[in-house]
């Protein structure tokens, strides 16, 4: 590769956007070349600058209560009269049924909630105590079909190992943690800057699809699928990280 | 879909991302009373096209409805500002030093002004694609996609703004530093 390809590559490199190749490529003329070399540096420089320097504005608490005291006046386009069939509830024949059901159903769903945000809880813990530690990887390998007999030949299960890295998700490697007091598979992969930990255990009948959280600044998504339950846990976007740990879960062609 | 649940099921989908819509408008306005305007109309539009997103990722979907509700805030309140002209100096007939705009030369005078000032003074076509590629991250397709511009037009707005805020004075110490660093 010479200069003048370099300069072009340069920035894609920096953005995370080159493919393999490339970045090999790109990699080895920076080692010999002291002005592409400034000029990544530079673009480092500036992106790291920009990161301390400049605020992230979050959005105001009155403005989010406004918004959403604003939503039940707004009409959904292409709503339908859904919401017209459980008017009956409020008939009064039923409302002493229905405030049992309710209670019930509260009851559960506080239950529920404790037992998912003390799983999501302990998988965070997994995922900080592993990056400190250095303890991310035991088998390290970009090859599902390496990572995949490690693990089956530490559990008593067989998690499905998939490469996302079409989607932008390299596979680092892989490793065992406990969460529940059970041992699972965890997978690790990378995402641009960020680190992704995926804890994958066999599906049970008390498996529940659970919305995606945040603790302690760390997204957890969830979802259940090919037989397994799989929660990912990373810094990077929670929406990144939902649509990755469905295409995980789900088995679909690629 | 019961109304309630619906709306359940937005405030968990998108309400999370306010963040980052509040963050874009606040850029791109450059003012906090007019970021507030543009994000409530756009949360407001979000939910009523709620059910287009069909499970495609929240926030680039969120981050598109924000843009378009900025620039017709802009066409109405602002018009002066929109400048359809800037990608023309992208096309490289003139050296960077020559297409300095105004904006640019007040700039470079303003030896204590701070990087976020610098980001507010640049053209507004050249500042949002810098904002959703250094502060949200997101990738020249989602960028491509939200400004509605392909991606190669992405890369060399991207590196303009980068070259721009690089040459501003206040990154002149970066600079010198970085490339010392190496030589």
């Amino acid at each position: 590769m010479n200069c003048h390809e370099a300069t072009a590559l340069t920035a894609a490199y920096h953005d995370g956007e080159l493919g393999p190749a490339q970045s090999l490529a790109l990699e080895q003329h920076l080692v010999g070349c002291a002005d592409c070399a400034a000029r990544r540096a530079e673009l480092d420089a500036l992106h790291s600058r920009l990161r301390k320097e400049t605020p992230y504005h979050a959005a105001p608490g009155a403005l989010r209560e406004r918004i959403i005291a604003m939503l039940p006046v707004v009409a959904p386009s292409g709503a339908g009269s859904g919401g017209q069939r459980w008017r009956w509830l409020s008939a009064g024949a039923f409302a002493g049924a229905a405030a049992t059901v309710f209670a019930w159903v509260l009851g559960t769903a506080l239950l529920e909630s404790r037992d998912v945000d003390a799983l999501a809880a302990e998988a965070v813990s997994d995922h900080v105590r592993a990056t400190l530690g250095k303890r991310q990887i035991e088998v390290a390998s970009s090859d599902q079909h390496t990572v995949k007999p490690w693990l089956s030949s530490q559990l008593d299960f067989s998690p499905p190992v998939k490469d996302q890295a079409a989607d932008g998700f390299t596979l680092l490697g892989a490793r065992l943690d406990y969460l529940d007091r059970h041992p699972v598979a965890t997978l690790v992969y990378r995402y641009r800057q960020h680190g992704v930990d995926v804890f994958v255990r066999p599906a049970t009948r008390a498996s529940r699809p659970t919305p995606p959280t945040t603790v302690r600044g760390f997204n957890v998504s969830h979802a259940i699928g090919t037989g397994m339950e799989w929660w990912a846990v990373s810094d990077a976007s929670p929406d990144v990280l939902a649509a990755f740990v469905e295409r995980l879960a789900h088995d679909d062609a690629r | 879909m019961p109304d309630d649940e619906f709306r359940v099921r937005f405030e968990r989908v998108v309400m999370p991302h306010l963040d980052a819509a509040y963050n874009l408008a606040r850029w791109l306005t450059r003012d906090a009373h007019d970021a507030e305007d543009v994000v409530q109309e756009a949360m407001l539009r979000a939910y009523r096209y709620f059910r287009a997103l069909r499970g495609a990722s929240a926030r680039p979907w969120l981050l598109t409805i924000v843009r378009r509700s900025f620039y017709e805030w802009l066409t109405a309140n602002r018009p002066a500002e929109i400048d359809r002209n800037f990608d023309q100096d992208l096309l490289g007939s003139q050296a960077d030093r020559t297409t300095v705009g105004p904006e640019q030369v007040a700039l470079r005078r303003a030896e204590n002004a701070t990087l976020a000032e610098a980001i507010a003074a640049l053209p507004v076509g050249f500042r949002e694609v810098l904002i959703l590629r250094e502060l949200e991250e997101l990738s020249y397709k989602e960028i491509a996609h939200i400004v509605d511009i392909p991606i190669g037009t992405v890369m060399s707005r991207l590196a303009r703004a980068r070259g721009l805020l690089q040459k501003s004075p206040l990154l002149e110490s970066v600079r010198g530093s970085a490339a010392g660093g190496e030589r």
